[in-house]
């Protein structure tokens, strides 16, 4: 039933003007506006007895629904059909490529991928947000200033002892602590937040040779991702000696102890050699293959 | 220092925009993954009763202010298996050999991964994942996996708590609550799968209960929100609208919802989802307008929306899919995005003063948008049509230039067939010509020409009390205005349809029909001497 003319009006709109200030507005003339009123109250109260008052009582009104106005029925039920009904994904993630296996190119890395995607998330988690300076590897831009911030920039402790420093780890929070024990306590009481946050860590790790924490962290990983004596076999030997830069291994033999074991830990990406970042071409290969297994 | 290989993350980026051919161009189509049953035809029955029974749970659900969904993704990855799957996630596994799986799981090694595979096919099952979290230890080992340095375990980790989190059970869902700080983390990661898989959990996990939206919005979902709406990926806008619209549309999202994320300057972004181009996906776009609709249910203050550009938004994209719908650009689903898109325009205009909306209605072509909406979608979904026509109610009660645009654009005829049709539409159109009728002469006077008067002495035959009430209200209006009115509709032989009225049973419309006949049609009027007023 639709007319062609208003697909004229909504298509062919190049000669016509579209501004409702083209609209030439007709002369209004609502001269029984004024009486209305009055009689929507007459009428009202004395059920239209009166013989002169007029029952006419139609006046133009913007209607508001609520959420839950019973017109909304039908189309809110629709919109739960389709979230029910299985799934969502954009044309382009429904079609997987798959390409020739590769391997990752950061030396040192060489996991193998069969898919791009799969190499972005490894990408993403591992070597995205990747701290020049200890390798450590974050899930996020913010977590790997933080870091940075508070583990390299030698300013840091001067200023901190100062003026609060230590920014909230939570994305849109901006308030700044004295103490990295302050923060935790306002990541736990404000964000709710777990004690063992992964991704925070004590002052006293920071203060510390730095280099402390990724053992610990090591540590505190496995405790948290498997309570079963058994498992460190393998998977502790294989990190330790990806994390492997000199000082590491060094401080975790001077006994880093499991001081802080429940402790929260930095993760950082224990596939990358320490010294990758300055371009070293023969850097790469030479840690590059002592990773490869 | 943050990131040196940036220079090889835009190569595979594009050879990403190389390998992916786009769709037909210029057609409005939502990418879903149909059900099995759907493509089935001979399960089509037993799909169809499926499908009442759904509606019906939905209804009840609805009534009882407790209408919250959970979404599935597809699982893209397992295509190969996906059937045997299926069948498997049939016959679920036993206590002890869940047990033995999570044990494995918790060994590291080469194996790990693919043991956690296993676990992710085991946890559809509903009783599985009842098994699974009553388990020892079994949530903070999948946590601590989340949250691990192995990126392929971190990703299996994050489907399994997806599964979980899906499921129907709330003391699954509650059982996922320690990796919320985890999932709000990866959400500013760059992974766009990654992101959008933990903003599903997320949003399934919000259904959940107030509680844990309380939890989530003090873990700051709403700036973790507000960061990936701004992505260039469109699966990540959509999982990130579908998980705020989950937020938004709770019983308590007014009180503890709407404030913190209209402070948050999130709205802009979810304007900005709404593309007028077809191309842009039509996935996200159904998200954000959803937000959009229970932001403007939820707060007070239109004005504020509505200067950030939202009333210009919506009209510009219904007037885009009025015109697509009207050539017949689209494909089923379209009806999901012009549905909450119109909720939001027609709340905004109600709750704005005129003066603000003029600068932000200028296009006229909304009015005929609006008609070809409610023309075309009145078989499939007549509630459409009576939401568009509300629409163009709240235009036509607003400044007088909207009622003139209806007849200078030459809408009357549109409306007038639309007046047949029952369900609140007749009472809508009816409501929208009393507007245009309203203002006086002149408008009464087009209306006329327009062919009006014929279409009221249909409507007065109708049954519906209050479509005759409406009509003779608008009947009155034009009689009011013009003495022509008068003598056609005497020619259309409308005086004993009024006359039958004055012995309805129903007051409203027995005073009305007389006091019709009694002041505008008198000179007409040779019978009413013998039908007296009541």
């Amino acid at each position: 039933m639709l007319q062609p003319e208003l697909l004229r009006l909504l298509i062919q709109t190049d000669s016509v003007d579209t501004d409702i200030l083209a609209v030439p507005v007709l002369q209004v003339d609502t001269r029984p506006k004024e009486s209305n009123l009055e009689k929507l109250s007459r009428v009202c109260g004395d059920d239209g007895i009166d013989e002169t008052s007029s029952p006419l009582t139609f006046m133009p009104q913007q209607i508001r629904l609520n959420k839950d106005h019973e017109m909304f029925e039908d189309g809110d039920i629709h919109r739960h059909l389709y979230l029910q009904d299985v799934a969502t994904t954009t044309p382009e993630v429904s079609e997987t490529p798959t390409v020739s296996a590769f391997r990752c190119h950061i030396a040192g890395c060489s996991q193998l991928f069969d898919t791009l995607e799969g190499y972005e998330h490894h990408y993403s988690a591992l070597h995205r947000h990747v701290c020049s300076g200890c390798r450590r590897s974050f899930p996020s831009d913010r977590l790997l200033d933080i870091h940075i911030l508070e583990w390299h920039d030698s300013f840091f402790q001067i200023m901190a002892e100062k003026q609060s420093m230590y920014q909230c780890l939570v994305e849109g929070c901006d308030l700044k602590f004295k103490t990295s024990k302050e923060r935790r306590n306002h990541l736990i009481k404000t964000h709710r937040y777990p004690p063992d946050f992964r991704f925070d860590r004590s002052k006293k790790t920071k203060s510390r040779t730095e280099s402390k924490a990724p053992q610990k962290s090591e540590g505190s990983m496995e405790v948290s991702v498997a309570t079963l004596p058994a498992v460190s076999g393998p998977d502790a030997g294989e990190s330790m000696e990806f994390c492997a830069s000199g000082e590491t291994e060094r401080d975790s033999q001077s006994g880093a102890g499991p001081v802080q074991e429940e402790q929260p830990k930095p993760r950082y990406s224990h596939k990358v050699p320490h010294t990758i970042c300055f371009g070293q071409g023969s850097t790469r290969g030479f840690r590059g293959r002592r990773k490869r297994k | 220092m943050k990131d040196e290989f940036y220079p090889y993350r835009k190569c595979i980026k594009f050879i990403k925009i190389i390998v992916f051919v786009r769709n037909k161009v210029g057609m409005w189509r939502l990418s879903v993954v149909r059900h099995k049953a759907r493509s089935d035809k001979s399960h089509l029955e037993e799909f169809k009763f499926k499908r009442r029974e759904q509606e019906r749970v939905l209804r009840q659900a609805r009534r009882d202010k407790q209408l919250v969904s959970k979404r599935l993704m597809q699982e893209d990855d397992e295509e190969d298996d996906d059937d045997g799957a299926m069948d498997t996630a049939a016959d679920v596994l036993s206590k002890e050999q869940v047990t033995e799986l999570f044990r494995r799981v918790q060994h590291s090694g080469e194996e790990r991964v693919n043991h956690l595979r296993t676990l992710r096919k085991a946890l559809r099952s509903p009783d599985t994942q009842l098994i699974f979290i009553k388990l020892e230890n079994s949530m903070q080992a999948l946590v601590g996996l989340l949250s691990g340095s192995n990126a392929h375990c971190q990703l299996e980790a994050a489907h399994c708590l997806f599964l979980l989190s899906h499921s129907p059970n709330p003391a699954t869902g509650l059982a996922c609550l320690p990796a919320t700080p985890y999932l709000l983390t990866y959400l500013c990661g760059q992974s766009d799968k990654f992101t959008a898989l933990c903003l599903y959990t997320l949003g399934n996990l919000c259904a959940e209960s107030e509680a844990v939206r309380e939890k989530l919005l003090a873990q700051g979902i709403v700036p973790a929100l507000t960061s990936c709406l701004q992505r260039h990926n469109l699966a990540v806008v959509e999982a990130a609208g579908f998980t705020l619209s989950q937020l938004l549309q709770t019983k308590d999202a007014a009180a503890n919802i709407v404030p913190p994320v209209l402070a948050s300057g999130l709205t802009l972004h979810l304007l900005a989802g709404l593309q007028p181009a077809p191309d842009y996906g039509m996935g996200a776009a159904i998200e954000c307008a959803w937000c959009l609709h229970y932001l403007v249910c939820s707060t007070a203050d239109s004005e504020t929306l509505s200067a950030l550009g939202a009333v210009s938004k919506c009209s510009s994209l219904l007037i885009t899919l009025g015109g697509a719908v009207a050539s017949g650009n689209t494909e089923e689903g379209v009806e999901l995005l012009v549905w909450p898109l119109l909720r939001a325009l027609g709340n905004l205009l109600s709750g704005c003063r005129s003066e603000g909306l003029q600068g932000q209605l200028r296009d006229s072509r909304l009015l005929p948008a609006l008609c070809v909406l409610a023309q075309a979608f009145l078989k499939p979904h007549p509630a459409l049509a009576r939401e568009s026509l509300w629409v163009l109610n709240n235009l036509t009660a607003g400044p007088s230039v909207f009622c003139s645009a209806v007849l200078f654009l030459n809408l009357v005829p549109a409306l007038i067939q639309l007046l047949p049709f029952s369900k609140g539409i007749n009472c809508m159109v009816l409501q929208v010509l009393g507007n245009v009728a309203y203002l006086g002469k002149e408008y009464c006077t087009q209306l006329s020409r327009a062919g009006l008067l014929p279409a009221l002495c249909a409507t007065l035959k109708m049954a519906d009390p209050e479509v005759v009430t409406l009509s003779l209200e608008v009947l009155a209006m034009m009689l009011t205005h013009s003495s022509e009115v008068a003598e056609e509709f005497t020619k259309l032989m409308g005086l004993p349809l009024l006359e039958a009225i004055q012995y309805n049973s129903q007051g409203e419309m027995r005073l009305r029909a007389s006091y019709i006949l009694d002041h505008y049609l008198t000179a007409h009027s040779q019978l009413k001497v013998d039908t007296p007023a009541l």
